[in-house]
């Protein structure tokens, strides 16, 4: 069997083209459309709860934008970097604890207690990675696992009951009087009050990772995944980009912890479990990781059939069969395959207006 | 400390040996990790559980291992053939996914409950041990894994099969060249380690009881006594089994919320000091 | 002929209780071609791993323009001018050509890219990824990312490899042409006996790990000791 390579997006498109943004051509005007769109797409997006009134398809949104972010720190890192982690569980955890601990433990404001939780999770990103990012393949995998399993055993031990309420958890508690950024501990819950923030962080760590995937380190990682003797060959130390690439990754999964601990007023083990950790990979990967949005869509889905299916208790069935049938069929995913069909649909359409 | 709480590490140490056993010849003849051991383990409990009644425990311990195998060989021939040409990682996670169907359809057709299976009634009584009385069945599953463990052993180490798996374990390229017949061994060793998970799973029925969560609570002790005892290394990972059943059983009377991380820190450390494992070669 | 730009001291690589390579010494001066041949397991790729610092080495040291640089990473040895090339190409697959020539080139500081890419004729498919182009082509950007950026020395293990022998003959030529241009030292180790007698200026040959006869072309082809190890293993 060969070393892990995952589809990249010259897997997708038939013809390749080099890397997006290398095109020769008036760049300018080209870069300019694309802020514009995203700048579009942004302020219509806040626009959600205008359109969508129901509480719980706004829900459903909400919970998926803050899961898409913890997907997408997984995608980023399997797809550019080849490291596949089952452990980003760890910094989602420890920042959403983090936060839960400094507001209603120590009483620090929201907005201080949520910076200092991302920083947490961020310093023990860079931890982490430094010890691990050296490990290939499997034993990185396994490396990962370990290290959320760890976190999660101590997140129920009960020598530590003072500071994280074991088995059950911490009701987050704000200070009285604090708000965070103009809204109450009460509108936080508020999936129509909580969409503008988790909207805007989305959409920034969308940005923020596709601009990197873009530049020259995206490149640098890249060779690095897909051949890291060689890259060395070339003068390169590969150590650092790589961790480099694993804190970014450990941050956004950090700020999806502190969202996630947010808008749940609530924290439990159930952020450092085994199912989360495993259902976050299954979400980026289902939702095609070789692009910024396919785990974020990914995200939506999943959190959509927790919705649907958690009363059944079905929904670890469905997870499982996607991610068989994604790993066979549409290595991709879905907007691998929701592309290539698109690529296919209009090369038909034009052959057939040619003729 | 008692001879009865390190016994009790023993007879632990003792199932993981044999399902670790299992995982450790896949992983070393396939190089993949496979993540539905555990739903295979706990198939056989099940399994054992439905069973029981009709052709009581020693029937069960025979039907359990087959059944298991039957699983083991449908994953070699529906999963492990097909995406021979993927890569480790990928191949894992579909074994990862296929352990969340199995684990949810056995709770769709067995339920949700904990079920209680009852040990072989020559077994029921308490064996003299030292002066104090012990579960006459916890002692026949640390005999049951002594048996397997030196039959296993024997086979790998004077059979011709067992010179082959160990040859293809090393080299597949070369074992091929040479004439080993990689398919039909693949397929030996899915058998054989599922009917080790199911032997253990079986064992496992009336000690630990048949629960919807025995899949996943034993699938990381397993995965990390496999990768500290090193890649495909059988007699590795037995090894490990046995020191980290004993250590865990005992700890958690001393020690318990420093003892629940020991696996994870043993495999941490071992992974990052000598990625192959203590015994095997290279993780990946 | 320039200072030495390369040297091996006394050379040697031990795996458990094998010498792979056991008291092997070369120079090669700028612009010097120097091949090394040998039968099979003769220790040439070993000898190339401890030179580019691939593999440790269990006695001797490297040296570069004067420069001890035995305990040096590889990293560091390619910044500093020397680079290799691999028996088995190793390429970045998913990458496109120009992309990983570009790779190379901003770690390299190499400012004419477009000379290499010439030279190696990799114009054709700069967009392409390189998985999809045939072995050949991708052999000649594994070479080319080895000359990219100006190295003083190269080391290029069987450049020729899974060629035709016309191919091979064509790499070698444009080998020694890039080499006698910008004045860089090479190590050629190769298969095509005549090829390298044909385009090197000196030669050693190795046999089960150790030099048995080192010098111009002509004297080692005359070689009563070269002759009898190259037939002997034949036989």
């Amino acid at each position: 069997m060969t070393t892990f390579s995952p589809p990249t997006e010259a897997d997708q498109d038939p013809v390749p083209s080099g890397r997006p943004g290398a095109r020769r051509g008036p760049r300018v005007s080209r870069r300019a459309w694309r802020a514009a769109a995203v700048v579009a797409v942004f302020v219509i997006g806040l626009g959600l709860p205008v359109v969508v009134s129901n509480p719980y398809y706004l829900g459903i949104a909400t919970d998926g934008a803050v899961l898409g972010i913890l997907a997408l720190s997984i995608g980023f890192l399997a797809s550019r970097c080849g490291l596949i982690s089952l452990g980003h569980t760890t910094f989602f955890g420890l920042a959403a604890y983090t936060f839960a601990i400094s507001t209603t433990n120590w009483g620090w404001a929201p907005l201080v207690a949520a910076l200092f939780a991302v920083l947490v999770g961020s310093a023990v990103g860079a931890l982490v990675g430094a010890a691990i990012v050296r490990t290939p393949g499997i034993g990185f995998l396994v490396l990962t696992l370990a290290i959320g399993q760890a976190f999660y055993q101590l997140s129920v031990q009960t020598a530590l009951r003072p500071l994280t309420g074991t088995y059950d958890g911490i009701p987050i508690i704000y200070a009285d009087g604090q708000t965070m950024l103009g809204r109450d501990q009460a509108d936080m819950g508020d999936a129509s009050q909580f969409w503008p923030i988790a909207w805007t962080v989305l959409i920034g760590f969308v940005v923020v990772v596709t601009l990197v995937t873009r530049s020259r380190f995206g490149r640098t990682i890249e060779a690095v995944r897909e051949n890291e003797e060689r890259a060395r060959f070339s003068g390169l130390n590969t150590f650092t980009p790589r961790l480099l690439a694993f804190m970014l990754s450990a941050t956004g999964a950090s700020v999806a912890g502190v969202l996630f601990a947010l808008k749940a007023n609530y924290v439990s083990p159930n952020v450092f479990s085994f199912v989360t950790a495993g259902d976050s990979v299954i979400a980026a990967l289902v939702g095609g990781w070789t692009t910024a949005v396919g785990p974020v869509i990914g995200a939506v889905l999943y959190v959509f059939g927790q919705s649907e299916l958690g009363a059944t208790g079905n929904l670890q069935l469905f997870t499982g069969i996607a991610l068989v049938v994604t790993i066979a069929f549409l290595r991709t995913g879905i907007v691998g395959a929701l592309t290539s069909l698109w690529s296919l649909a209009r090369r038909v359409l034009l052959t057939r207006r040619t003729r | 400390m008692s001879i009865a709480n390190l016994l009790n590490g023993v007879a632990f140490g003792a199932l993981l040996l044999i399902l670790s056993s299992g995982l450790a010849l896949i992983y070393g003849l396939r190089g993949v990790i496979n993540f539905s051991h555990g739903a295979l383990y706990m198939l056989g409990a099940y399994v054992a559980y439905q069973s029981v009644g009709a052709l009581g425990f020693w029937g069960a311990l025979v039907v359990a291992p087959l059944v298991v195998a039957v699983a083991g060989v449908a994953l070699e021939l529906g999963v492990f053939r097909p995406l021979e040409h993927r890569s480790h990682v990928e191949v894992g996670l579909v074994t990862f996914g296929l352990a969340m169907i199995i684990e949810r359809v056995i709770v769709l057709i067995w339920g949700e409950d904990t079920l209680p299976v009852e040990g072989p009634g020559g077994l029921a009584g308490t064996v003299s041990v030292f002066g104090s009385g012990y579960p006459a069945y916890r002692l026949f599953i640390i005999a049951t894994a002594a048996v397997m463990a030196v039959g296993l052993f024997v086979w790998l180490q004077r059979s011709r099969t067992g010179l082959h798996i160990r040859a293809t374990s090393q080299d597949p390229e070369m074992a091929e060249i040479l004439g080993v017949n990689v398919s039909r061994l693949s397929l030996l060793v899915m058998a054989v380690g599922g009917a080790l998970a199911g032997v253990a799973g079986a064992l496992a029925a009336p000690y630990f009881s048949v629960q919807p969560s025995m899949g996943q609570a034993i699938l990381i002790p397993v995965l990390i006594v496999v990768v500290v005892g090193g890649v495909g290394s059988v007699g590795g990972a037995m090894t490990a089994a046995l020191v980290l059943g004993i250590g865990q059983t005992l700890g958690n009377v001393w020690a318990p919320s420093v003892t629940v991380l020991l696996p994870y820190v043993l495999v941490i450390g071992v992974l990052l000091w000598r990625p192959t494992g203590i015994a095997g070669k290279r993780v990946v | 002929m320039n200072q030495a730009v390369l040297s091996a001291d006394e050379v040697g690589v031990s795996y458990g209780g094998l010498r792979a390579v056991d008291g092997v010494s070369l120079t090669v001066a700028g612009g010097e071609l120097h091949g090394v041949i040998g039968p099979n397991g003769a220790g040439k790729s070993t000898f190339m791993d401890a030179l580019s610092g691939r593999c440790k080495l269990s006695a001797g040291s490297v040296s570069l323009g004067g420069e001890d640089v035995t305990g040096r990473s590889v990293q560091w040895r390619r910044r500093n001018g020397m680079s290799r090339s691999f028996q088995r190409t190793s390429v970045f697959p998913g990458l496109t050509v120009r992309d990983q020539l570009e790779f190379v080139a901003d770690l390299t500081h190499e400012t004419e890219l477009d000379l290499v890419i010439e030279a190696l004729g990799l114009g054709d498919f700069l967009d392409v990824t390189c998985s999809s182009i045939s072995y050949g082509d991708q052999r000649s950007v594994d070479i080319a990312m080895a000359l990219i950026g100006r190295p003083t020395v190269v080391l290029l293990d069987e450049p020729g490899a899974g060629l035709t022998k016309e191919e091979s003959a064509r790499m070698l030529d444009h080998i020694r042409g890039l080499c006698r241009e910008r004045e860089v030292a090479a190590v050629l180790v190769e298969h095509d006996v005549e090829g390298v007698f044909r385009v090197c200026d000196t030669i050693t040959v190795l046999d089960r790990g150790v030099v048995i006869a080192s010098g111009l072309p002509a004297d080692v082809r005359a070689d009563p000791q070269v002759i009898s190890a190259y037939l002997g293993s034949e036989a």
